[in-house]
């Protein structure tokens, strides 16, 4: 499973632009389900039949990334963020454009460092003048984080874990599960980290009885950090609260009841910012009882995301049993 | 029906957004066992808990006029169970400097008491002294050992203030969750007098959920009811000192009627008209806070749904001390009944012509 996480992490992906990992996703699946198709904006999804209820499970595939905005005479690039960048954290890294151009951040004179903001930042990437930046980019190009991925052994770490590790989760259960209980609509989501767009329409499509959502979540375990009741390492998360979703009652007892029954450890995550796909899916139509598996994860949003791979088998595992579990 | 006992008893009960069972309870039983069985045809809940109290119209083609009014109310969350106190998050607006000191209930494997301790001011460092005390550093005592809190309580429990509707001098109540149950109450009303009234319009009562985190409920239910017109009913600010006349209302002077860019002008026009030959007295109040009420979620809903907003003055919102006038209830009750009293075919198509 870690190469697959590796070979889907190494992808540049951003919210827009998920051709690249949808493809190697739709290749990874394709023998293991009954149906698969894209709809008009993009979301991949695959259909594995098992009973009358269905079931979406939604996994993101885009990331984070910037957006060029301007390239100036001596062919520096100036960009937007796409989705949750820090400025503070961009000073220093590396970028990758879907077309595999590489430019490195660049920050003006400051007075002050705490007023970074997107705009003293600039992308450089080794052209001579706007002509020859142009050869490469345009304004609208878009690019990712450019980091590689480690395996620290049980921990791994990657940029884009969020959410090409939900992706990889559902890949596997799909592969793992053998005996669906429900119409699963596994859907590879598009444009989650600009306002979870993709699963919007995507759940209005396929028009669900149950939506669940696989993705990361922050945690409260290192030096100082704000105050978060998640580890690492101590389980998958089902989602009671965020600030896109309040987890269906029968959602929640569901996830839990199967935790319990299976053994899986599981702990429990009242997180008071952020949202997934389920926040949109639970608002379609005339409403869908939803939740969330969500994977902890450290440094949220930087090119090293952290995940424990004991609590990513924990989510394979609780998504296997709701593929086989059947629901009304 | 006794008004004041169904206020009460909404306001005491346990009903936070997306876990408003306590409170649905008191409405569904009012409507499946109660005296509102011959107020309404039809009773049902959605997917997300909306409860739908329907009435049939009258004639060939009856309009469907949705009603919403919200049932959840703010409240906390436990985020963490520390050393046998339990860390806590908001659900909804809370102002935060009201948590000192307030009772509480854990709706854990049952429910408990609990209280929001502070540090004592003989031991309080002199740069605390003026400072609000954060969020994160404030805690639930439930005077149980640490093994015993991690047998009764769960992270994700729901936990409610602890305070009794009380009736205040002058035709006041003050509550825990007057935001919005003081609507539903007079949602509930207005169904009671349309009992004996002969109307086109069919009318869908909605008691609608979540909406202090984003008006989700009114989204759903819009949704699957595909109105030709809604009223949401909520609560706006009440008059109080230190607050402009623009920007508060006054108690026990009737209901509030709103305008503004979520608000169709025919609409916002009959209710007056309703209100004016009725002799109900009215405020008028401009909308500053368009995504705050269900109206936002009815006007937006399938291809878009004429609206309106109606709302119920009250004092010290988001606080566990929310005061209203029970005679603002009524008058806002009938006034529902009289705007419902004009809706035919014929208003609804006209709608249409601005």
């Amino acid at each position: 499973m870690k190469e697959l996480i590796r070979k889907l992490t190494s992808i540049s992906s951003p919210s827009g632009r998920e051709e690249q990992v949808r493809a190697v996703i739709k290749e990874e699946i394709a023998s293991s389900v009954d149906e698969i198709y894209e709809d008009k904006l993009g979301n991949l999804i695959a259909v594995k039949h098992g009973g009358k209820t269905k079931v979406l499970l939604a996994a993101h595939m885009d990331e984070i990334g910037i957006i060029v905005t301007d390239i100036d005479e001596q062919g520096f690039l100036r960009f937007g963020n796409v989705g949750g960048i820090n400025p503070q954290r961009l000073v220093g890294q590396r970028a990758r454009f879907t077309n595999g151009t590489i430019g490195v951040f660049g920050v003006e004179k400051l007075e002050e460092n705490e007023k970074l903001t997107l705009s003293k930042l600039y992308l450089d990437i080794g052209a001579r003048s706007a002509e020859e930046a142009r050869q490469k980019v345009m304004v609208g190009s878009v690019a990712t984080y450019y980091h590689e991925f480690c395996d620290l052994g049980d921990r791994i770490v990657a940029k884009a874990l969020d959410d090409r590790i939900g992706c990889a989760i559902l890949i596997e259960a799909l592969k793992r599960v053998t005996k669906p209980q429900n119409d699963l609509y596994c859907t590879f989501t598009v444009q989650e980290e600009v306002g979870l767009r993709g699963a919007r329409t995507a759940a209005f499509g396929i028009e669900p009885d149950y939506g669940i959502a696989i993705d990361v979540t922050g945690t409260g375990d290192t030096p100082e950090a704000e105050r978060l009741a998640i580890k690492l390492g101590h389980g998958a998360a089902i989602k009671v609260k965020d600030n896109s979703l309040i987890t269906h009652p029968k959602v929640k007892d569901l996830l839990t009841g199967l935790a319990v029954k299976n053994k899986i450890p599981y702990q429990f995550e009242v997180l008071p910012f952020g949202g997934t796909d389920s926040g949109a899916i639970h608002l379609t139509k005339e409403g869908v009882p939803s939740g969330v598996i969500s994977i902890p994860c450290r440094y949220l949003h930087t090119p090293s995301e952290m995940v424990d791979m004991n609590d990513v088998e924990a989510a394979v595992r609780l998504a296997v049993a709701v593929m086989e579990t059947k629901l009304d | 029906m006794n008004l004041e006992t169904l206020l009460t008893e909404l306001s005491n009960a346990a009903g936070i957004s997306g876990r408003e069972d306590r409170a649905a309870q008191i409405i569904t039983d009012l409507f499946t066992q109660g005296e509102g069985v011959q107020w309404i045809t039809d009773f049902s809940r959605d997917r997300l808990g909306n409860i739908i109290l329907r009435k049939q119209g009258q004639g060939p083609h009856p309009p469907r006029l949705m009603l919403a009014a919200h049932l959840d109310e703010i409240g906390l969350i436990v985020s963490e169970i520390d050393q046998g106190f339990l860390r806590f998050s908001t659900v909804g607006g809370i102002d935060q400097r009201v948590l000192l000191g307030q009772e509480v209930i854990v709706h854990g494997r049952e429910n408990l008491p609990g209280i929001i301790g502070a540090k004592p001011p003989h031991l309080q460092e002199p740069e605390e002294k003026n400072k609000a005390v954060k969020l994160q550093d404030l805690m639930i005592d439930l005077g149980l050992p640490e093994e015993k809190v991690r047998a009764l309580v769960q992270i994700g429990d729901p936990v409610t203030f602890r305070r009794d509707c009380c009736a205040l001098k002058n035709g006041l109540y003050t509550g825990k969750a007057m935001d919005d149950r003081a609507g539903v109450v007079a949602m509930v009303d207005c169904l009671r007098r349309l009992k004996d009234l002969h109307h086109q319009a069919e009318v869908a009562a909605v008691v609608t959920v979540q909406e202090e985190l984003g008006v989700r409920g009114a989204f759903v239910s819009s949704y699957g009811l595909n109105p030709d017109l809604g009223i949401a009913l909520d609560v706006t600010h009440g008059e109080m000192p230190g607050l402009t006349e623009y920007e508060a209302f006054k108690l026990g002077k009737g209901p509030v009627i709103v305008t503004g860019p979520q608000v169709h002008p025919q609409i916002f026009k009959t209710l007056k008209e309703a209100a004016e030959a009725a002799n109900i007295k009215y405020q008028v109040e401009a909308e500053v806070t368009p995504r705050g009420t269900d109206a936002y979620a009815l006007q937006i809903a399938r291809a878009g749904v004429a609206t309106g907003l109606v709302s119920i003055p009250l004092r010290y919102m988001h606080t566990a001390v929310e005061t209203v006038s029970l005679k603002d209830l009524t008058e806002t009750s009938r006034l529902l009944a009289e705007f419902i009293m004009r809706i035919d075919r014929a208003f609804v198509e006209g709608l249409k012509c601005y």
